[in-house]
Order: C-alpha cells, then sequence, then structure tokens
C-alpha cells in the first residue's frame, strides 16, 4: 500500500515566479493495482512519480510505503522511463543482470534469471547487443526486464511508451499486461493517452493542468484478462474512454508549452 | 579478397608520408643548402641516433618523464573533472581556477618552476602534468554533466549509492569523452616534454635535439625531428587503438580514421 498524503512541489526558477507543480496531492494504491495517472501534459504527473519513487523530495506532504515514509530510491520501487536510460556500454544481458549483481545475486544465478527475462519480455537471441544496436521497443523491453530483474514491489512507469510508433506500442501494451497478469505488482503507470489508461488499468486518475491536482479517480470495471481487439468493440471500454476525455477537455485551453 | 578501395584506405596514411617525404627530398636538392639536408640523409643519421646508448638513455629518460607526468595527470584529473561535472559546489569552486590556468602556456611557467624546483626530473614532470591536466579535466567535466539524469535514477533505484554512482555509472558513461581528452592529452604531453627539454637542457630528446642545432649537425636535428614526430604518431596510434577497444559500445557505425591506429 501507498499513501500520498497532501503533497505539494513547488520548482524555484530565477527569473520567473516559482512554479507550482503539484498542489495537495493525497491518494491510496493498494497492492497489487494497475493504477494510471493521465493528465495533460505539464500538469505534474512524471513529477508525481519521482516523488513516489524518491528521485526527488517534495516540496511538502509525505509519501509512505507500507507504513513507512520514503526519503529516498530504493530497490522495492523500480522505474522505467521513456528515454530508457539504458546503461549503453552494458550488452543486454549486461543491463539487465545489474541490479541483482547490485543486490548480491552471485552472477551464475544473476545471469540464469536474467537470460529468462529477456525471453519473457521476446528478446531471446539479443543478450550480446549492445543498446545502440536495438531498436527503441526493444530498448524499453530491455529497460523492463532490467526493472523486473530485482524484484521491485512497485513499478513506476513514466510514459514508458511515449517514444514509440503505434504498432510497438500496442504490442508493449500487450505484453505488459501478460506479464503483469503473471505476478500482480503494484504499478504506478504514468501517460497521457486515455486509451492505453483504460486499456490497462484497474484505476485511472485524471489529473488538472498545473498546478496539478486530483479531478477524479475512475474504476475501470473491465474483466480481465483484457483483450485489445475484444474491448475497443466494448461499449463499456467505449464509455470510459468518452467520460475520461470529457473531463480532460474540461479545462478549456491546450497547456502552455513546458 | 581484399577490396582495392581498402586497401588503398589502409595505405593512404603510409603514401602520405612517402609524398612527403618525396616533395622534402627534391625541395633540398633543389635549394641545396647545409641547413636544410635531404631527406635521405636525414633518414640515414636516424640508426645512429638509435644506436649510441648516451642517445637512448635520453629518449628513454624523456619517455619516462612523459608517461610518470601523464600518468599522475590522468590520476587526478579524471576524478577532478567527475566531480566538477556532477557537483555544482565543487564546479563553481574549481571553474575559475582553471579558466585562469587554462589559456596559459604551461612552458612559460618553466623559469618559475626551474627555479623552485630546479632543471631535473621533477620540474619538467610538473610541466608535463600542467599541460596534460587542462584539458582532461575539462572533457571530463563535460562528459561527467551530460550523464543523463534518469541513468543515474536507474541506478539508485538497484541500491547505488552516490560514490558507486560515480564511479559505475558517470566514469563509463562519460568515457568517451574523457578518453577523447586524454588523446589531446598525450599529444599535449609530448609536446611539453620537448618544450620543456629545450628550455632546461640537460638531458632529453629535446636537448639532443638542440645541442645538434648548436654544433651545426643539420642532418641529426632532421632526423631527431622525424624520431620524435613518429614517437608522437606510434602513441597516438597505440592509444586510439586502445580507446577504440575501451569504447566500442559509444562508437557511430561509419567513421573516418584519424590516426594511424
Amino acid at each position: 500500500m501507498i499513501e500520498i498524503d497532501r503533497i505539494s512541489q513547488r520548482f524555484r526558477s530565477s527569473g520567473r515566479q516559482d512554479h507550482l507543480a503539484l498542489s495537495e496531492i493525497s491518494l491510496a494504491i493498494d497492492d497489487g493495482a494497475f493504477v494510471s495517472i493521465l493528465g495533460p501534459s505539464g500538469c505534474g504527473k512524471s513529477t508525481l512519480l519521482y516523488i513516489v519513487g524518491g528521485f526527488i523530495s517534495p516540496t511538502q506532504g509525505i509519501v509512505k510505503m507500507k507504513g513507512k515514509p520514503i526519503t529516498g530510491p530504493g530497490p522495492d520501487r523500480g522505474p522505467v522511463f521513456q528515454e530508457f536510460a539504458l546503461f549503453p556500454w552494458k550488452s543486454v544481458l549486461g543491463n539487465v543482470m545489474y541490479g541483482p549483481r547490485q543486490q548480491g545475486v552471485k552472477a551464475a544465478a544473476a545471469e540464469a534469471q536474467s537470460r529468462a527475462l529477456i525471453e519473457m519480455v521476446g528478446l531471446k537471441g539479443f543478450e550480446h547487443f549492445y543498446p545502440k544496436e536495438l531498436s527503441g521497443g526493444m530498448k524499453q523491453r530491455v529497460a523492463l526486464a532490467r526493472t523486473l530483474a530485482y524484484h521491485p514491489a512497485v513499478l513506476l512507469m513514466d510514459e514508458p511508451f511515449g517514444a514509440l510508433d503505434a504498432h510497438t506500442r500496442t504490442r508493449l501494451q500487450n505484453d505488459l499486461l501478460n506479464i503483469w497478469e503473471r505476478d500482480r505488482k503494484t504499478v504506478l503507470f504514468v501517460t497521457h493517452s486515455v486509451e492505453e489508461a483504460v486499456y490497462l488499468s484497474d484505476q485511472v486518475v485524471v489529473m488538472t493542468r498545473a498546478p496539478g491536482r486530483i479531478k477524479q479517480i475512475v474504476g475501470i470495471d473491465l474483466p480481465r484478462p483484457r483483450r485489445r481487439a475484444e474491448l475497443l468493440l466494448d461499449s463499456r471500454f467505449q464509455k470510459y474512454v468518452v467520460e475520461i476525455e470529457r473531463m480532460i477537455d474540461d479545462g478549456g485551453q491546450d497547456a502552455l508549452p513546458p | 579478397m581484399i577490396s582495392w578501395r581498402a586497401l588503398l584506405s589502409h595505405l593512404a596514411p603510409l603514401l602520405a608520408c612517402i609524398g612527403l617525404f618525396a616533395i622534402w627530398q627534391v625541395a633540398a636538392l633543389i635549394l641545396d643548402t647545409d641547413s636544410f639536408p635531404t631527406a635521405l640523409d636525414a633518414l640515414r643519421a636516424i640508426p645512429a641516433i638509435l644506436g649510441d646508448k648516451e642517445s637512448l638513455i635520453n629518449i628513454l629518460a624523456s619517455l619516462r618523464r612523459m608517461a610518470v607526468g601523464f600518468g599522475l595527470a590522468l590520476l587526478l584529473s579524471i576524478p577532478l573533472g567527475l566531480m566538477m561535472g556532477r557537483n555544482r559546489f565543487i564546479a563553481a569552486f574549481f571553474n575559475p581556477l582553471l579558466m585562469v590556468i587554462y589559456p596559459v602556456p604551461k612552458a612559460a611557467l618553466m623559469p618559475i618552476i626551474m627555479l623552485w624546483l630546479g632543471v631535473g626530473d621533477i620540474a619538467k614532470t610538473l610541466v608535463i602534468f600542467l599541460g596534460v591536466s587542462l584539458p582532461v579535466i575539462y572533457h571530463s567535466f563535460q562528459g561527467a554533466k551530460a550523464v543523463e539524469e534518469k541513468m543515474l535514477w536507474s541506478g539508485a533505484a538497484m541500491g547505488l549509492s552516490a560514490p558507486q554512482r560515480l564511479l559505475r555509472i558517470v566514469l563509463p558513461a562519460a568515457l568517451p569523452e574523457i578518453l577523447t581528452g586524454c588523446r589531446t592529452g598525450l599529444v599535449l604531453a609530448l609536446i611539453t616534454m620537448i618544450t620543456s627539454e629545450m628550455i632546461a637542457r640537460q638531458s632529453g630528446a629535446g636537448n639532443i635535439l638542440f645541442n645538434a642545432l648548436d654544433m651545426g649537425q643539420y642532418d641529426t636535428v632532421y632526423a631527431m625531428i622525424i624520431i620524435i614526430g613518429a614517437m608522437g604518431i606510434g602513441l597516438d596510434a597505440a592509444f586510439e587503438n586502445l580507446r577504440r577497444r575501451l569504447v566500442r559500445w559509444s562508437e557511430p557505425v561509419f567513421e573516418l580514421p584519424l590516426s594511424f591506429a
């Protein structure tokens, strides 16, 4: 259980006025839930994810995990970034093994686990490739495997499929759902795609534009396992998408460029 | 089978050398003055220098000073540059100092250094050290500054502490840039080595060169220039080989060779 308790984030910038990115966000995330944070660009949704990750500390408020306040990054919360952030000097296998080795897993065991994960994300045969030799979709698969390798209780996904083409994105969404349905980790998933959020999530947290506040939390009551082709024809799915899109449009003008 | 094109691109540096020597030979024959020996005369003087025990000791002493100065400079400059790249306060502290030192020709400091430390190994090694340090610090700084924040966050989530992140993420991520600085540093080490020996003439390759000049042995002068030039090319090629092996993961697919490696 993750408890986000009245988080505010203010960014100081010289010359301009301070920017209030998040204002009084409170949210509780159950263990094993797939929760998406959805909002217009610049609404602070990624900032919220970084705060839960412990990568930045909030100006005000507190985040607790299993009752303990979060003070910094830790292997119980594994990030997957839009930019992949792979270690370019390591091979695919080297990247995936990095976390387990850091946790003190013996080399042979870490390698066996990592090879299995690489196969699970569909990259068998690419173990000794370097990141520069992979496509965007393959890089994100490696990044996912690298994070899963150290068994975080929570996956923090920051627009992970935002930089991919539509076809690759769909395939990765399906694969992510399959993997998630196997071990049901808690997932906090930041996106600006309404369809993606509805397709994947148990709950969709809709945010307002800056300063980011929670506008509404929508529970997605669709049966699992979900099949994309079936859902697209399902009127309940369509209703959720339209309902949430209206909520976002409600704000009026487009968000200012960052 | 090796294609003609590939063969030609491998031989190109050699052909350039032969071309230079040919122009030199023709020019020397036309000008016909004592102070400009022909290329063949200069080449013929090389075995005599390399066969002379005294000269060899001198050249090896030069190389030793260069290696020590270069090595010490890397040992200090890389960590300093990396820390400056990742820490605003360290950067703010050292940056003004480096900005002042950077454009000063290090050989110009030689008289002061000689006054304090004499004309021996220590003074010359120090000048080499100073010459190498700045480009290495600068490139390490740039390399460390450019490391993607998210990469460091990924490491932090795996449980790497701040010092571990500097050693195991910032250092390898910045390595291509650091090695670019080291390559510049290596050439500067050779330059400052020879310059320091020209000023503090006690031993070394630069000393042989200038003694020969004083005594009017022009073929020896030109032979020493060829030897020193060959040392530079050889060291640069060896370093470029090492560099490529270390950062193969970052190399673009196509590149124009810029060394003999």
